[in-house]
This record gives C-alpha cells, sequence and structure tokens, in this order.
C-alpha cells in the first residue's frame, strides 16, 4: 500500500496536470467566425507582413482561415517534405519552389513579386556608398549573406566574381551570416556599415535605405507560391492562392511594402477563361483542360474549330485568353494578338483509306487517278487543308488532282472527312494522323513520306488577357506527363521541351 | 570570521559580480532597446497572449511530466546496477547532445512512421499543441534526469538500508526515506526542466511549427518578431519572457526552501 502523503503527491500532481491540460484544450481550435476547413500555408518568415495582410483580408471577405505557418524557407520545405500536409507554400526565393517542384512536393506556382539585390546602408547613407567597388573601401565593414545559406549571398557572388571583385570582397568581409534579416538586424544595430540584402528587406526597416547598382539589378529573382501536390482541398487552396497572387487583392499588399510585384492576373472569384483550340487537339487536351477546372476551380470555356475559321472570329472579335493552334502558320496570322507561342505536339499527315487498301493508293500521285472519291481539308478554313495544298502543290499533284474531278468534299475538320470514309464515301482523305486513331479498326491509312507533311502545334496566351498567370498554367498542365501520354495515344508526336516553366 | 578569509571571500564576490553584471547588462542593454510602449503594445497584442498562456501552460506541464519521469528513472540509475546501464546512461544524454533541431526533425519523422500515424489518427498531434509539449518534454526531462541522479548520488543510502532492516519494503524505504530527502532535487528539477521548456525553441520551430494563435511561443515570436526586422518587439517579448521566468523562478525556490525553514 501506498501511505496518504505518497498518495496525495501523486493524486495532487496529476490533478494539477488535469486542470493545466483543461485551460489548454480548447486553444487548439479554429479562429472564431469562419467557416470550412483552414487553408494551411507555410510561409518564409521574411514574407510575413505583406502575406499576413492579405490572409486576414481573405478571412474577412470569405470567412475562411488561413493558418500560417512560419519558418525559413529550407527548413519549411525540410518540414514539408518529411510531415507531407499542407496547402501552400511560399518560399523567399523561387529557387525553393524549383527545388520543391523536382521533389513533386510542389505541383503548381504562381509569381507574387521580383527582390533586387541592393547595398544597404543606415538610411542617410553618411559614408556615400554607390558603387559595388565601395565593398572594398577600408572604412567600410561589411555584412555578408552566406553563399551556401542564402540565395542572395549566391547570386551576389557570383556577380561579384564576374566584377573580379569577389576575392577582395571576401577577405574584407567582417561578418557572414545565414539571413538577409540577420544583417538588416546587424545593420539597424550598428555592428556593420553596410550589407548586400534584398531590396525588400532593406524596405522593411525605416533605419535602412538600399542603394541600387546597375549589376544588381539584372539579377532580380522571383518570389512565388507553390501548390503542395498532396493538398487534399486544391480548388480552395488556388482560391486564395490566386488570391494572393492577384493584381488587385494580394498583390497590393506587397507593392505597399516595397516589393515589385508580379504582372498578377485580375481577381476573380470563380474566373471563366476562353481556350480557342484546334478541333483536331480536341481528344487530346479536353480531358487535362477538364481536370485543370477541377484543380484550380476555374471554368474554361473550350471552342474546338478548324483553325481557320478560329482565326477569322479572332480577326472579327472574339478575344480567346489563349490560342492553341493546330499549325504556326494560323497562329502567326494572328501574332499581335498574343505573346510568343510554345511548341506543344507535331502531327504529321496521312492518307485515310478504306481497310486493306483496295484501290491500292500508295502516294499522293495516286490521288488523280480515275474514279476515286478524293476529301481534304478546306484550304481556308483548316490548317489541315492549307497545309495539304502547300504539300499537292509542291509536289506537283495539286493541278493533276483539281483537273481529275476526283476532289468531291473538302471540310473544315479532319474529323468530318474521317467520318466520310468511314462511311464509305470516300475512297481517300488526307488526314492528321491523330484523326484516324478511332478508326484503325475500319480504315487503313497510307504515309505520304514527306517532311513537310505534318503540322506544328503551339500554344499561345493572349496579350490581353487579364489571367496571364493562370492561362500559363493550363499550359504547364497540358505540358504535363499525364497530358503527353494522351497525345502521344492519339499520334501526335511530342514537342515540349518542358518541364521548366516557372519564372514566366 | 577570520580576517585572513576576507581575501578569498571577496574573491567569490567579484566572480560573481562579474557573471551577474554580464547577464544584468546584456537585459540593460535589452531595455535600451525597447520601451514601456512596446512592452505595453506586445503584451496587449492577442497573438502574443495567446503565447504567453501556451508557453507557461505548456512549460508548467512538461515540468510535472518531466519530474513524474525523472525521479523513478533518477534513483534507478543511481541505486541500481543493470547490465547495459551504461549504455542507457549514454542515451539519456542524447537530448542534451543533440542539436534542437534534430529532435524536432527526429519528432516529426517518428510522427510519421505507422506508429505515429496511429497516435495521430486519434489525437493529433504534429503542428498542434500537443507537438509542443511532447517537443518541450523530450529535452527538458533529460536536464531533469540529471538533476535526479545527481541528487540521489548525493543522498546516503544507508538511510533506506537502515529504514529496510527496520521493515520497510523497498518502496516504502524510497516514500519515506529517499524522496523526503531529495525533495529540494525535485524542486530542483522541476525548475530546470520548467525553464528549459520555456526556452525551448528549435524542436518546437521544425515539429510544431510557427503557426500563430495555435503552436506559437513566445520563443517562436522572438523569432518571427525578429525575421521581419521587429527587434524591438522581439526585445520586449524578451524582457516579458526573462521578467516571468525570474519570477516564478524566485518563487518556486522561495516556497521550496521555505518549507523547509518551518
Amino acid at each position: 500500500m501506498i501511505g496518504a502523503a505518497e498518495t496525495s503527491l501523486l493524486v495532487g500532481s496529476a490533478l494539477l496536470l488535469g486542470l493545466l491540460v483543461f485551460f489548454l484544450v480548447g486553444s487548439d481550435r479554429m479562429p472564431i467566425g469562419t467557416s470550412g476547413k483552414p487553408i494551411s500555408v507555410y510561409c518564409a518568415a521574411g514574407l510575413q507582413p505583406p502575406v499576413a495582410a492579405a490572409a486576414r483580408a481573405y478571412q474577412d471577405q470569405y470567412g475562411i482561415a488561413i493558418d500560417l505557418t512560419y519558418g525559413g524557407s529550407g527548413t519549411l520545405l525540410s518540414q514539408l517534405s518529411v510531415a507531407r500536409s499542407g496547402d501552400l507554400y511560399i518560399a523567399a526565393d523561387d529557387s525553393y519552389i524549383r527545388s520543391g517542384r523536382e521533389k513533386g512536393i510542389v505541383d503548381e506556382d504562381l509569381s507574387l513579386a521580383w527582390q533586387v539585390p541592393v547595398l544597404a546602408v543606415a538610411r542617410g547613407n553618411s559614408k556615400g556608398i554607390s558603387s559595388l567597388e565601395d565593398l572594398l573601401r577600408d572604412d567600410i565593414s561589411v555584412g555578408f549573406a552566406h553563399p551556401e545559406a542564402a540565395a542572395v549571398g549566391r547570386i551576389v557572388r557570383q556577380v561579384l566574381i564576374e566584377a573580379g571583385l569577389w576575392e577582395g570582397v571576401q577577405a574584407r568581409v567582417k561578418v557572414f551570416k545565414p539571413t538577409v534579416m540577420d544583417l538588416a538586424n546587424d545593420l539597424k544595430i550598428g555592428t556593420i556599415d553596410l550589407a548586400v540584402i534584398w531590396d525588400a528587406t532593406a524596405a522593411q526597416y525605416p533605419e535602412i535605405e538600399g542603394v541600387r547598382v546597375q549589376a544588381f539589378d539584372a539579377v532580380r529573382r522571383p518570389i512565388s507560391l507553390g501548390v503542395l501536390s498532396w493538398s487534399g482541398q486544391p480548388a480552395a487552396a488556388f482560391h486564395f492562392a490566386r488570391y494572393l497572387a492577384a493584381r488587385d487583392k494580394g498583390l497590393p499588399h506587397f507593392a505597399k511594402r516595397g516589393y515589385t510585384v508580379a504582372d498578377g492576373d485580375r481577381w476573380e472569384e470563380t474566373p471563366e477563361l476562353l481556350l480557342m483550340s484546334g478541333a483536331m487537339l480536341s481528344k487530346a487536351i479536353d480531358e487535362t483542360v477538364a481536370e485543370f477546372e477541377q484543380r484550380e476551380g476555374v471554368r474554361v470555356t473550350r471552342i474546338y474549330n478548324g483553325c481557320g475559321i478560329l482565326v477569322s472570329q479572332m480577326k472579327s472579335g472574339s478575344r480567346p485568353d489563349a490560342y492553341f493552334a493546330c499549325d504556326q502558320s494560323f497562329l502567326d496570322q494572328v501574332s499581335e494578338r498574343f505573346e510568343s507561342g510554345q511548341t506543344v505536339s507535331a502531327n504529321s499527315m496521312v492518307i485515310l483509306v478504306a481497310k486493306d487498301n483496295p484501290k491500292k493508293i500508295s502516294g499522293l500521285a495516286d490521288l488523280a487517278r480515275p474514279g476515286l472519291r478524293v476529301g481534304l481539308g478546306h484550304p481556308e478554313k483548316s490548317a489541315l487543308g492549307s497545309l495539304t495544298v502547300t504539300l499537292l502543290e509542291r509536289g506537283g499533284h495539286l493541278a493533276a488532282l483539281k483537273a481529275s474531278g476526283n476532289l468531291v468534299v473538302e471540310s473544315a475538320t479532319g474529323d468530318y472527312l474521317v467520318n466520310q470514309a468511314r462511311a464509305g464515301a470516300l475512297d481517300a482523305a488526307i488526314v492528321y494522323r491523330s484523326n484516324t486513331a478511332m478508326v484503325g479498326d475500319h480504315l487503313d491509312t497510307v504515309e505520304i513520306g514527306d517532311a513537310n507533311a505534318h503540322a506544328v502545334q503551339p500554344y499561345a496566351v493572349a496579350r490581353d488577357s487579364t489571367h496571364k498567370q493562370l492561362m500559363g498554367r493550363l499550359l504547364d498542365a497540358i505540358a504535363g506527363q499525364r497530358s503527353q501520354k494522351r497525345f502521344e495515344g492519339l499520334g501526335f508526336d511530342w514537342k515540349c521541351k518542358l518541364p521548366e516553366m516557372s519564372g514566366r | 570570521m577570520h580576517s585572513s578569509d576576507r581575501p578569498f571571500r571577496a574573491c567569490l564576490f567579484v566572480f560573481a559580480a562579474a557573471y551577474v553584471l554580464l547577464l544584468i547588462a546584456m537585459l540593460v542593454a535589452d531595455a535600451s532597446f525597447t520601451s514601456f510602449g512596446n512592452i505595453w503594445t506586445a503584451l496587449t497584442s492577442p497573438e502574443i497572449q495567446y503565447a504567453i498562456r501556451l508557453s507557461f501552460l505548456s512549460a508548467t506541464i512538461t515540468a510535472i511530466l518531466s519530474v513524474w519521469f525523472a525521479v523513478p528513472i533518477g534513483y534507478l540509475m543511481s541505486r541500481h546496477s543493470f547490465r547495459g546501464k551504461l549504455l542507457i546512461d549514454g542515451i539519456l544524454d542524447i537530448p542534451i547532445v543533440l542539436p534542437p533541431m534534430v529532435i524536432g526533425l527526429s519528432l516529426l519523422i517518428l510522427f510519421q512512421t505507422p506508429l505515429g500515424k496511429a497516435v495521430e489518427s486519434v489525437v493529433p498531434v504534429t503542428y498542434r499543441i500537443p507537438s509542443v509539449i511532447i517537443a518541450q518534454f523530450s529535452v527538458a526531462c533529460a536536464f531533469a534526469i540529471r538533476a535526479m541522479i545527481i541528487t540521489f548520488d548525493q543522498i546516503d543510502p544507508r538511510g533506506e538500508a537502515v529504514a529496510q532492516t527496520l521493515g520497510c519494503n523497498a518502496r516504502q524505504a524510497f516514500w519515506r526515506v529517499a524522496l523526503p530527502q531529495a525533495r529540494r532535487g525535485v524542486l530542483g528539477a522541476g525548475m530546470l526542466a520548467w525553464a528549459r521548456a520555456l526556452g525551448e525553441f528549435g524542436p518546437i520551430l521544425v515539429f510544431s511549427g510557427a503557426t500563430r494563435m495555435r503552436t506559437e511561443v513566445l520563443p517562436s515570436t522572438v523569432f518571427l518578431e525578429l525575421s521581419i526586422g521587429n527587434i524591438d518587439a522581439a526585445v520586449a517579448v524578451s524582457l516579458i519572457m526573462v521578467t516571468a521566468a525570474l519570477v516564478v523562478l524566485c518563487l518556486g525556490r522561495l516556497l521550496g526552501l521555505g518549507r523547509k525553514v518551518f
């Protein structure tokens, strides 16, 4: 038996413990006035002021709680990769987001702002710091960010090496610190006279001013936000991510604090976007676009049609946010409206014939043989038609074909030609290989054997789109591996030199 | 007192004064960097109030838990010899030796194992309040254990032996003879664990995160304020921490010693 004194000791301490735990329970709850699952954001500690302010505004507007966890960008990335939790990750330097992408931690990224290294000095710049050479002055004590620990240290070291100054500077540096905040604090306290830090960091301190130098302006770095691949609520996470990266919502909070902000999208709760795409691409991209809509929580209206028709629609006033053209030649016709295109795929042209090729068609020359019924793409309405005409012309077959009277149909889309052939109304048609993916059991194809017999499909974002970033992410999705399988499964050749899409 | 003892005593005072002065000078320097206005702003911010509450509650819970574990472990290590004792002794020092971040990382990884996930399915730990206490406990307890081993080592085991010849069993000898003698040591171990837990930062940052109004303890506040260049607030919070800790530790020692006087 335990004596009374012992019992009271044990029970007493247990009761005290219980009481303390009771006080704590209830602390671990959702903030008042919010609904739904909170969005969990891992945020570089230095970005706390703009992000917290934007999160508060978002919370007030939508009643959805934002859980902000702060730490060093690298520490957070390590934490994330172990715990595999959270929805968003905001790093102080884009290199962490890239590294997260490579490790499969980050799936998409949104640009928020830029930062530029500056020569930071106490306000007033009493020592007249103005150029890189001042880093070598004897009367100046310099603090430097550790090149291995901090992005700014690494970047600036490179600039100094190229300027031939690194050796001298390195020998004179009074202290290397792991973060720019450490350096800014040192400047503020007065233990150093000059530190190379980010402009936005310097802007946070009323006591510090940043001196811009040209050599540093060339190496500005993006600050971006990553969407974590394991987020269980991607649409909700994107909602806040888009809010934070919106030029009229989150970004002003950054601008107010001295950041040079990115060219953000305009805020819309559920963006409605217009994608014009060549009909030949519909099967290849439709599922990818639908998945994108689901994940981002946006609506993408797809208009699939012959590219000539799409171009004339654009010329008569249609304003798509992006255009996925059947061939570069069609994008060229409206190039002034779009940013430069990204080539995604290529599609070779083939001659479609009946099963086992009963008419023994072996090449373009055979199409003019008497008694054949031939279908081609419409030369103005479709890329297929225009490429076909060029192809026939170059091979010297066009005149013969026209004279033969074999040409019975010109269609805006290749699929229409396939249906005609499938129904037995055509003996031969020139189509894309991707058009024939579904009819392999009933029809055969004959290779054309000409290096020019293919179309190249570029994707381009409209210059005047208010959702350039979003449309850029759609390209990321289309350039992704799953999408690649869909393209290749349909007979397209993959031409995407990605996945390095960041830094738009 | 021998008059020849004076230089010796003076020498003791000089060392004590030098160290205490250093500590006080640091605090004064801190205080000169902030103002009452800053401290007041810090005290009235709901985030910092929350951090104060969480810090004190969690540190106290950690201290009690640490004492619960440290007393039996200290007694075991001090009084008993067994195979592998040397190894166990070494293992008990791991939290003292390991860099704090590594402890946090190890806990983070531990709670991603099947065992950890089983626990998480009942009580969410990672990035929540329980993780704060576990992180504090895993370090603070090691210090409390070390203190208890030394305490029991310094108590002559003969007292317990005599009690046992007079009819006590081992349990009674522990409760009635050893523990009462170790009371100051227990108090000291508890205080040490408490202070250690209050200042704990590295493991908490990694294992609990620094989420405002959830897992933010006072050291996280200092870190967060420093990382946005708000030195004034960081210093104000540090001073609040130091003052509160000083009050609690002095009060604890006074009460603990007080009982001995009566």
